[in-house]
């Protein structure tokens, strides 16, 4: 194998073969970018982000967020009779009620004038 | 190549111009006076902090209410359906108003989603260089809000109405008449 050889062989290689390495690296940026823009599209779209208390801003407020553990099942097997009835009752008042005496995104918080943005009177 | 050029910058040049269309359309469709505008660039900056405390307040609110909702359905409502009919009794009304309050769960879900999004983008304009867009900004979010608490009433009814029913299955039980 002579170095005559090499020099045509080494001509002989084409383009792409002469920058895989190149070729290889921007592919793999390329790919890890799609990648990183789906996922963001994902965790956008997908309602996560708006959960997500980790995000800034939400500093503040973020130990407010209740651990809801001390939920508990009704069993979905067994009898019907008066005691399974009474305990799903029981079960079923106490969480309503919870439900019931939280807030729901009501009052008159975002109103114009609330907030100072309301038209202002017009002058006689 | 050169063909393919001329089509993307086309296409470009076509999405841009609808996009500066839609913007101008959204900007003329609210007049303001010349007082209101000054008083809403006034006074943004202090709303904007209101606003971004509701949304952290709101954000917190929608973690807790979410899983209470959702813990209605899945730990208590469907399994007293399931075990109704394993014991082969009639609960057909109590399992539609179940699927009812699944299904607007699921709109309460997407109108978070959607409140959330219009309430960020309120957060982000600069509202001392676009009083108006702020404004109507704020406007649309407000509507979205709006929704979001008529759904969260929805589901309590739907909750009111489970309980009806099932006090009334209760009571055919006792009398032996189911």
């Amino acid at each position: 194998m002579t170095e005559d050889y090499l020099h045509e062989e080494g001509q002989a290689l084409g383009r792409w073969q002469e920058h895989k390495f190149m070729v290889l690296i921007g592919l793999t940026i390329t790919v890890s970018m799609l990648l990183v823009s789906l996922s963001l599209w994902l965790y956008n779209n997908s309602g996560a982000a708006q959960l997500d208390l980790s995000r800034p801003g939400y500093q503040e407020v973020r130990d407010q967020a209740k651990k809801t553990t001390d939920f508990s099942t009704f069993s979905s097997s067994g009898p019907i009779d008066a005691e399974s009835l009474k305990e799903f009752r029981k079960m079923y008042d106490e969480q309503y009620g919870r439900i019931t005496s939280t807030q729901n995104f009501g009052g008159d918080v975002m109103n114009d004038s609330s907030l100072g943005i309301d038209s202002p009177p017009v002058a006689h | 190549m050169n063909r393919l050029t001329m089509v993307f910058f086309v296409s470009a040049a076509l999405v841009l111009a609808a996009l500066c269309t839609a913007g101008t359309s959204r900007a003329q469709s609210t007049t303001l006076s010349e007082e209101h505008i000054s008083k809403i660039r006034q006074n943004c900056v202090t709303a904007q902090t209101t606003l971004s405390q509701l949304h952290a307040s709101d954000g917190v609110l929608r973690v807790n209410l979410g899983p209470m909702y959702e813990n209605m359905s899945t730990k208590l409502m469907a399994p007293l359906n399931s075990r109704i009919a394993l014991n082969r009794y009639q609960g057909l009304k109590l399992a539609a108003t179940t699927l009812e309050y699944d299904r607007h769960f699921g709109v309460f879900r997407s109108s978070y989603i959607q409140y959330e999004k219009s309430m960020s983008n309120t957060l982000n304009i600069n509202c001392a260089e676009n009083p108006v867009a702020f404004y109507e900004s704020v406007q649309a979010t407000k509507e979205k809000r709006l929704k979001l608490h008529e759904d969260t009433k929805t589901l309590v009814t739907l909750l009111a109405a489970y309980k009806t029913e099932f006090e009334d299955f209760s009571r055919r039980f006792e009398e032996g008449t189911l």
